[in-house]
């Protein structure tokens, strides 16, 4: 759960064409990512390429998005945001990035990280929630590369 | 050569030859003078300008501009062309490009010698021409029997061909037909299966209900322990063989698999059932030990023996545990939790890799199932319609409730609704209660928010089921089938089977399925939730029958309630396994909705029970661990 530092490992865990899954095996969930790629038709990526590459869309939008609800300290928006990109991130298998999408909804809906207690503090929530946007912004764009490393895309503009 | 010819060939006028006519005809043209003319001596005739000669006079006169071919002629009929170069200065008195021909009869104003001059070979002319009139003769005989013979060859052809055609039409037709009878008999034969399968659950049912313990002793003094070990196998590997074969067949050729599938299931039915209890007590017994840390040793003992008398019943569930525990275990793995995959169990280790090859194998739908996919989620909508593609579904999706309900309510008909539960405008458990105002449609809630006061709140608004997310692609297909075992077309062997497990199973496990129901509602969120969570910790007992019914055993003595009856056996059976910590709102419910089936064969149950199946277990194994721990 706890987000560690994504230094990009010496190894590479990404090229074109393949992931090494050992090597993220905290960011990328193996088995639901290979699920999605093996829908792909035989020859090409296009299914898997559109869905990922959706994927990029929808998290860089609500990642801004988190950042408006944020300023104006919209809790509830806040754990919406983060409820909606767990949904999708999970179903790619975006580990890390999904651990973080739902701290970010407990701690909007006033709960502690994990959710099982309450956390009336409303500030402690929105500063809570500030750190995880950008632990999660990080553990995204680690993500992203090695996805765009591994779809043969140019990689993805660093941090 | 030439005088020789010329002179002996003496013809008819009318036999001097077009071309000299030609010849002449043209020199005696005085505005070709400066082109073509006669020889100074009148002897020869001269071609002064070669070029105008072909280009202007040769077309008019002989229908063609190829000086080369009038030379040509001009040598046929024994034209010489003059060589000036050895006469004199080697030069031509007509200009150097000037052509000089002559011939001994071609003089000027001597047209009646014109007939003297003739081809080379007037002698092969005349042959030619006379055996122009015999061999054109000859072979048109030959081309005329040829081409007799090959109308014939035609004529032959094609009154095969026609011949073909029409064999082909009947055996067509006659394929058709066969097609037809044996997709009769296959319908047949499922009907039956279905029939000889709801017969054996009712009268496994009887049996139980009626006479636990002269079963209990016919199982002591039939089966020993090894028995039931070699029996484990058998039953249930003939079902899952002859419902792989039949959805295999479904999937390729129906006909011959299909019927032999057929014929060779209803033999095995009878084994099956004496068979499936031994494999029930032996996952008690091996199950319970770990699970339990109670008395292990009383409580094979116990098991065994008790396990025996209910062996029949047990048999089928058999059968639908190895449906529920793949099941169980997709869902774990989905579930963020992490979970110890502790599968001790030989026998669960067939189930669960049998489970899977069937899964991978086209999913075998008497026709392809409608299904609305309820998702405000692009990628979840994308991946999920993805899967369902890929199990021949016809997907719909709306965007959110508001506009699942409309569809509903604009009278489209689905097999079955996939619903997303938070998601704008309309949430799912609004959208679902909406619904089943005027449809039953059966509707999986489709969700990340899995504690168990979310999910009684699904069942509550008349979800059907919950499917965790993420799903994987093996979870949303078991889902399918088992919400949709009415369109397999291999439903005879599951529904049996399962129906039966679900008796078998609600005796066993109606202690478990009280369990779930009792936690939801007796139990506060938070304890729930953590049962659901860390399912893996307790999941030997969760994901396995076997644990089920330990748990039931335990909750069975405390819950006096309609699972009673089936707790007897069972009880005996659990109560030395699990540590019984009665629960009395456990005990009310345990015959709930679907928890109940849910719980006890999951899997098995499907039919009746299928629905609350995966949470009724989770719901169950909370309780259990909060139990037992």
């Amino acid at each position: 759960m706890a987000p560690t530092t994504p230094k990009k490992t010496k190894e590479e865990p990404a090229s074109k064409g393949s992931l090494n899954f050992s090597l993220i095996s905290d960011v990328i969930d193996q088995t639901t990512f290979e699920q999605i790629l093996e829908m792909d038709d035989e020859d090409d990526r296009d299914f898997s390429h559109g869905i990922v590459f959706g994927f990029f869309d929808q998290a860089e939008t609500t990642f801004e998005n988190m950042e408006t609800a944020l300023e104006s300290k919209n809790l509830g928006e806040l754990s919406s945001l983060g409820h909606f990109l767990k949904g999708s991130s999970a179903t790619l298998g975006l580990s890390k990035v999904k651990d973080a999408c739902e701290k970010i909804q407990h701690y909007g809906a006033g709960k502690d990280e994990s959710g099982t207690s309450d956390e009336p503090d409303e500030e402690v929530s929105l500063k809570n929630i500030k750190t995880t946007l950008e632990d999660v912004k990080r553990d995204y764009k680690e993500v992203e590369g090695y996805l765009r490393k591994f779809f043969g895309d140019s990689p993805a503009p660093s941090e | 050569m030439d005088g020789g010819q010329t002179t002996t060939n003496t013809a008819p006028s009318g036999n001097s030859s077009d071309f000299v006519r030609k010849l002449y005809k043209m020199l005696e043209d005085p505005s070709y003078s400066e082109i073509v003319r006669w020889g100074d001596e009148g002897d020869s005739f001269v071609v002064l300008e070669c070029e105008k000669f072909t280009k202007t006079i040769l077309p008019k006169h002989f229908k063609h501009s190829n000086f080369a071919s009038f030379v040509r002629q001009l040598n046929k009929y024994d034209f010489h062309k003059v060589r000036q170069n050895n006469e004199e200065n080697g030069q031509s008195p007509y200009g150097q490009n000037a052509w000089e021909f002559k011939h001994p009869e071609f003089r000027a104003n001597s047209k009646e010698s014109l007939d003297n001059i003739r081809r080379k070979a007037p002698a092969p002319r005349k042959q030619t021409q006379s055996n122009e009139d015999s061999v054109p003769t000859q072979q048109i005989d030959l081309l005329n029997q040829q081409v007799l013979a090959q109308q014939q060859q035609i004529q032959h052809i094609s009154d095969r061909y026609a011949q073909l055609s029409v064999d082909h039409q009947l055996m067509l037709q006659e394929v058709l037909r066969v097609q037809k009878t044996v997709l009769n008999h296959e319908n047949v034969i499922h009907q039956v299966m279905t029939y000889l399968l709801s017969v054996d659950a009712r009268q496994r049912r009887d049996s139980k209900a009626s006479a636990p313990f002269p079963a209990q002793n016919q199982g002591g003094s039939t089966l020993s322990p090894s028995q039931v070990a070699s029996m484990d196998d058998e039953p249930s590997s003939p079902l899952q063989h002859a419902s792989k074969l039949l959805s295999d067949m479904n999937a390729e050729i129906q006909f011959n698999l299909t019927s032999l599938d057929t014929l060779g299931e209803p033999p095995k039915t009878g084994p099956v059932v004496s068979t499936p209890t031994p494999l029930d007590a032996q996952r008690n017994g091996i199950v319970r030990p770990p699970t339990a840390a109670g008395g292990p040793a009383t409580n094979a003992a116990l098991v065994y023996p008790k396990m025996n008398g209910e062996i029949e019943p047990v048999v089928y569930p058999v059968g639908a545990t190895n449906g529920i525990d793949p099941m169980y275990s997709d869902h774990v793995n989905n579930v963020p939790y992490p979970m110890p995959k502790q599968e001790v169990d030989e026998s669960r280790k067939q189930f669960p890799d049998n489970r899977k090859k069937s899964n991978h194998v086209d999913p075998g739908w008497m026709r392809s199932p409608h299904i609305l996919l309820v998702e405000d989620d692009a990628t979840c909508r994308q991946i999920g319609g993805k899967f369902l593609y890929s199990f021949s579904c016809v997907i719909d999706t709306a965007f959110d409730g508001l506009e699942a309900v409309n569809k509903i309510q604009g009278g489209s008909k689905y097999d079955l609704i996939l619903m997303d539960i938070i998601m704008p405008n309309l949430d799912g458990v609004s959208a679902c209660h909406l619904i089943r105002q005027f449809d039953r449609t059966p509707i999986i809630a489709m969700t990340s928010n899995i504690r168990s006061d979310d999910i009684q709140l699904y069942f509550q608004h008349g979800m059907d089921d919950v499917l965790p997310k993420p799903f994987t692609r093996k979870s949303l297909l078991e889902m399918l089938e088992k919400h949709l075992v009415h369109l397999k077309t291999n439903p005879p062997v599951m529904e049996g089977p399962q129906q039966p497990t679900a008796v078998t199973m609600a005796v066993q496990s109606s202690a478990a399925q009280s369990v779930k129901e009792d936690s939801s509602p007796g139990q506060s969120p938070a304890t729930p939730m953590n049962n659901w969570q860390s399912p893996g910790q307790y999941q030997g007992m969760t994901a396995v029958p076997a644990n089920l019914q330990p748990v039931q055993g335990q909750y069975v003595p405390a819950t006096p309630a309609p699972a009673t009856v089936y707790a007897v056996d069972q009880n005996g059976v659990q109560y030395p396994t699990a540590a019984p910590v009665p629960m009395p709102t456990a005990a009310a419910r345990p015959q709930q909705r679907r928890q109940i089936s849910d719980m006890s064969s999951a899997a098995e149950n499907q039919n009746l029970a299928k629905r609350q199946r995966m949470y009724a277990q989770p719901m169950a194994n909370p309780v259990q661990a909060a139990r037992t721990g």
